[in-house]
Formats: C-alpha cells, sequence, structure tokens
C-alpha cells in the first residue's frame, strides 16, 4: 500500500534535486529544465494531499484545480522563458551563466 | 458596475490596443501609448464609483474588494500610466535598440504589455485564494519577462531579462510548494478559511512553518528583501528604465499586497505567530543592512535606485513585523499601502529625470548628473525634490512613510529592528544626497553641454510629481483618507 508520506517522499525529492541543478549547473536550458522539475515536485504533493484528504469519500478537488492552473503558467512561462534564452544565444552565441558578465558592478 | 469589471476593462483595453498597434497603418505608434493612458486614466476614475458588495456567488471565495485591495489597484493604475509617459521620454532608446538591421524599431508592445500587467497587479491586490494569487502572479511575472528582455539589440537588456527569468522561476518553485504544504496541512485554498483553521491549533506547526518559509522566500524576490534580493542591481541596471521604474514601484507593491494578506493569515495564528514575527525581524534587518550599506559605493544611479528599492522594502517588511497595533490609528497594512504610494510618486520622479538624462547622454553614471543645473534647473530641482523624499527629509511625502514606520517599531518596542532602521535611514542620507553634489558643483567632462528641452507631457507629470511630494508631506490628510477606504 502506498502511503501519503510515500508520495511526499518522492515529491521532495524532486524538488531537492530540481533546486540542486539550478544552483550547481551552468547551462541555461539545464536549469531552467531544473526549474520546471520544481514546479513538478509540486502538482505532484499537491495532487497526493488532495488524494488522501477525501471529502465526503471524494478527492479534494480544490487541489487538483491548483494543479491544473500550475501546469497551464509553467507552460506560459516555458514558451516565453525559452524565447529570452534563444535571444540571448543569439547575441550572445552562449548559454553558460558564467558567460553572463556585461553588468558592472 | 461591480468591482471586477475593472480588471475586465484594463485586460479589453489591453487587447484592443494590441489590434491597434498590430492594425493601424504607420511607424510612428505614439498614439497606442495615448490611448492606453486616456484608458486607464478612465479607469482610475471608475475605480472610486464601483459597487464593492459581494453577492453570493463562489467567485467571491476567490476575490476580495475591501479598502486595501482598491488602494493597491489606485497605485497600480497610477504607477502604469506614469510608467507608460516615461515609455513615451524613452523612444529613441528603444528605437535604437529595438531595430532590424537597416529597418525599424518596434516598440509599440511596449505600450501594451504594461496594462496586462497593470490587469495582474489589480487583481494581485484582490485575490484572496492560493489559486488566484498564483495565477496573477504569474501573469505579472511572465509579463514582465518580456519587458525586461525587451531591447533584444541590447546585451545588457537580455542578460537582466534571464537572470529575471531564472529567479523568477526559482521564485516560482518555491511559492508553488509553499502553497502546496499550506494546502496540505489545511485542506483548503481560501485564505480566511485557512487562518481560522490555522489558529485552531489542530494544524500540525511544523509543515505549517515549513510552507511559511518556503512562501517568504518566494515573496521576497517580489519585494526585493533578503534573501532573493541579490538580482534586483543587475535586473535594474540592465532593464528599459521605464521598466526598471516599473519593477521597482509597480511589482514591489504587487508584491506587498499578497505578503501583507499572506502575513495576516501566519501571524493570526496563535501557535505560529511568535516564530514568523522572529523570521520576519531577522529579513527586515538584514534587507536593511544590505540595501543600504551596499548603495554607499555605487557611481551608477540606477544601481542607486536599485539599492534604495532594497533597502525601503526593509523598511516596509518592519512595518508587518511590528505586530498588529500600527501607528497613528493605521493597521500595518495600511502602514505599508501608504509608503508605498509615497514611494510611488518620489520614485517614479526619479526615474523620470533618469530617462531624460538617459537619452540625452546615453548614460546611467552619477557623472552623467554633473552640471544638470546649468542645463535644466527645472530637471535638477525636480531630482532634487525626489531624493530629499526618498532620504526622509522632513516636508516631504516620504518623511510621513518613514514616521508611520517609526512609530510603529517603536509601539512595539524593537529596538533593535529600530536600530537598524535607523543607520538605514542616516546612510540613506549620504548616498541619496550625492547625486546633488554632481548636479550643483561638479562642472560636465567636455566643457558646456546643450541644454535639454522636454516636451509638455513630461513637463506637466513632473510637476504633478513634485507637486505631490511635496504637498502631500506638509498636508497628510489625503494619503490617510485613501488608505483607510
Amino acid at each position: 500500500m502506498i502511503t501519503l508520506n510515500d508520495y511526499l517522499l518522492v515529491s521532495g525529492l524532486l524538488f531537492a534535486i530540481g533546486l540542486a541543478g539550478v544552483v550547481l549547473r551552468r547551462n541555461i536550458i539545464i536549469i531552467f529544465m531544473c526549474l520546471e522539475m520544481m514546479l513538478s515536485a509540486a502538482n505532484l504533493s499537491l495532487v497526493a494531499f488532495s488524494r488522501f484528504n477525501t471529502v465526503n469519500g471524494l478527492p479534494d478537488y480544490n487541489g487538483q484545480m491548483l494543479v491544473f492552473f500550475i501546469i497551464t503558467v509553467a507552460a506560459a512561462e516555458v514558451a516565453v522563458g525559452l524565447a529570452i534564452i534563444i535571444a540571448l544565444f543569439r547575441a550572445r552565441r552562449t548559454v553558460h551563466v558564467d558567460d553572463i558578465d556585461a553588468m558592472k558592478h | 458596475m461591480p468591482v471586477y469589471s475593472l480588471e475586465v476593462a484594463v485586460v479589453l483595453l489591453g487587447l484592443v490596443l494590441l489590434m491597434m498597434e498590430a492594425f493601424v497603418a504607420g511607424k510612428d505608434k505614439r498614439f497606442v501609448a495615448h490611448t492606453a493612458l486616456l484608458g486607464l486614466g478612465a479607469v482610475l476614475v471608475g475605480s472610486f464609483f464601483v459597487d464593492r458588495t459581494p453577492d453570493a456567488s463562489g467567485f467571491w471565495s476567490f476575490y476580495k474588494a475591501d479598502g486595501l485591495a482598491m488602494t493597491y489597484k489606485a497605485i497600480a493604475l497610477a504607477c502604469t500610466m506614469l510608467v507608460i509617459v516615461l515609455g513615451l521620454d524613452y523612444i529613441p532608446v528603444l528605437e535604437k535598440f529595438t531595430a532590424r538591421v537597416g529597418g525599424h524599431g518596434a516598440w509599440g508592445e511596449f505600450f501594451c504589455l504594461p496594462v496586462f500587467i497593470c490587469a495582474g497587479m489589480m487583481w494581485m491586490a484582490s485575490a484572496s485564494d492560493l489559486t488566484s494569487i498564483f495565477v496573477s502572479l504569474e501573469l505579472v511575472t511572465i509579463a514582465f519577462y518580456v519587458m525586461v528582455t525587451f531591447m533584444r539589440r541590447n546585451v545588457g537588456s537580455l542578460e537582466a531579462g534571464v537572470k529575471y527569468l531564472i529567479l523568477g522561476a526559482l521564485s516560482t518553485g518555491f511559492l508553488v510548494y509553499g502553497f502546496t504544504w499550506l494546502f496540505g496541512v489545511t485542506g483548503q485554498t481560501n485564505l480566511d478559511v485557512i487562518a481560522a483553521k490555522l489558529n485552531s491549533g489542530t494544524v500540525a506547526t511544523v509543515p505549517a512553518m515549513f510552507s511559511f518559509a518556503l512562501i517568504l522566500v518566494a515573496l521576497a524576490f517580489k519585494i526585493g528583501a533578503v534573501p532573493l534580493q541579490f538580482w534586483i542591481p543587475d535586473v535594474y541596471q540592465g532593464a528599459p528604465t521605464p521598466i526598471t521604474a516599473y519593477l521597482s514601484v509597480g511589482s514591489k507593491a504587487a508584491g506587498f499586497i499578497v505578503t501583507t494578506r499572506i502575513l495576516q493569515v501566519f501571524l493570526g495564528s496563535e501557535a505560529l505567530v511568535h516564530n514568523c514575527t522572529a523570521i520576519l525581524l531577522a529579513v527586515a534587518c538584514a534587507t536593511l543592512l544590505v540595501g543600504n550599506l551596499a548603495a554607499i559605493p555605487q557611481t551608477n544611479f540606477k544601481r542607486l535606485l536599485a539599492y534604495s528599492s532594497i533597502s525601503h522594502a526593509g523598511f516596509l517588511v518592519l512595518a508587518l513585523a511590528a505586530g498588529p497595533a500600527g501607528a497613528f490609528g493605521l493597521a500595518p497594512g495600511q502602514i505599508v499601502a501608504y509608503y508605498l504610494a509615497a514611494y510611488l510618486i518620489m520614485t517614479l520622479l526619479a526615474f523620470a529625470v533618469l530617462v531624460v538624462i538617459n537619452r540625452t547622454s546615453g548614460s546611467d553614471d552619477l557623472n552623467a548628473f554633473n552640471g544638470l543645473h546649468q542645463r535644466s534647473p527645472f530637471l535638477a530641482f525636480a531630482l532634487l525634490v525626489a531624493v530629499a523624499s526618498l532620504a526622509g527629509v522632513p516636508l516631504t511625502v516620504g518623511f510621513v512613510g518613514k514616521l508611520l514606520v517609526f512609530a510603529a517599531a517603536v509601539k512595539a518596542s524593537l529596538w533593535l529592528p529600530l536600530g537598524f532602521a535607523i543607520i538605514g535611514a542616516v546612510a540613506g542620507f549620504y548616498y541619496y544626497l550625492k547625486v546633488l553634489r554632481n548636479m550643483y558643483w561638479n562642472a560636465p567632462a567636455g566643457g558646456t553641454l546643450p541644454a535639454i528641452t522636454l516636451s509638455g507631457l513630461t513637463k506637466a507629470t513632473l510637476l504633478l510629481l513634485i507637486a505631490a511630494t511635496v504637498v502631500l508631506g506638509v498636508w497628510w490628510a489625503p494619503l490617510f483618507q485613501l488608505v483607510r477606504r
């Protein structure tokens, strides 16, 4: 029997892997993928919470509604984000964060 | 008219503007900006005459129309209009950095997207459910990704956009994960119901604190507080100057109304209030310290304003952390609204001058202000009023905002954070007034520079903002009434 804790553990792992990727990797595309993983982690635990917090014997659909919004917004974010990354690549011929240093300190 | 027709009107206005931009012939798209100004002005006037009583429909569990929401809607509309005026002054720079090879610049959308951002900020002001908070916040953030990157032939703008994108998406990840845990421990998405549930004593405190920490990190990104404040100087420097002003005022204000609402939930809970207040005070002190001390050595006026924006966020978080007592009969949320209204006036005044300097000299450095007094006494005076108010000189509107925050901190006996705030305010006097030396005493490097001419609209806007800074600094009642609505 898979319990709520198992789902939360997997979701926590996903979130941690995503966060570690954002902090450690230097390629913007990979960083962006890791960011999406963090959103998926949230989606997984939301669905798990709403499945295990039953209301009158049914899953709590408030949480699942939030999941749909997160998926939609994440898609919009990817569309805009990739466009920005492509524009940067055209100008600089690089997608490495270490090369992004035009701003003077 | 029901109150949500304001947001509907703004979104429709945005769609109409996009269509006009695409299908009306002619290279000069200034009419888009003028239409946007007229439309937003009409909505701003209309916002004082809408019907705010909720009806029985389920919509009102996502949406709130209290006085605070109406104040922030007015702030969002006023800020968007002023940013569009700044944008009109900035067109020559946009033209240069959006042009195709051998072609014209494409800056028509520069005046359409802020209207959608405005709709998002107005929705944030009213959002009272995790779902509506998330969606409206993302509407604002995603549109800002585009606006920050708008000058796509300018490497600085592109890099600022990528930085904003990565950190914005990171804060979104923290926000939804925090929301997930808040939903997990309470089983609810409406803020009022969550507040009641957290206060009932049946909720596990550790996961609730975990969600508080995650949400606070995400909101710190929006309001520019520690620990997610480090994007601010770079993004502010790289973004088109009107958008920097918009980020600094509009985005921060919208972030603060959401912060106010979410903190009400956590600070209203007996079991959590102690730990949450301690965390908030630590954030406030760190933000005050980082913002003010890092501002001192800056030689670029745009970066200086960026650190100033961090330091103001510190004062505002301090006001929120000072507890429910407030000061001068204003609740903490109302003090923050007052401070932000004042901040809007003085910051946009400073940015309006910076836009003109940037357009005429192509630089944001403090050196670009050398001899400004000879080139345009009016501009120099406008900046004098703006920096005096930002520093908190008495008889300016910025002084009243700081006074309210200090009074709230004294009332709550927060002596250590108050010390940090005083250090911040004193440091502020030094780095804000530094620009005066450039304007009035330093001679420009290349001999005398030509005088600066201003358009009628810019002159009128500057006059309006100067008058507001001084008059509202002496006569406090109008802003008090606005935030007490």
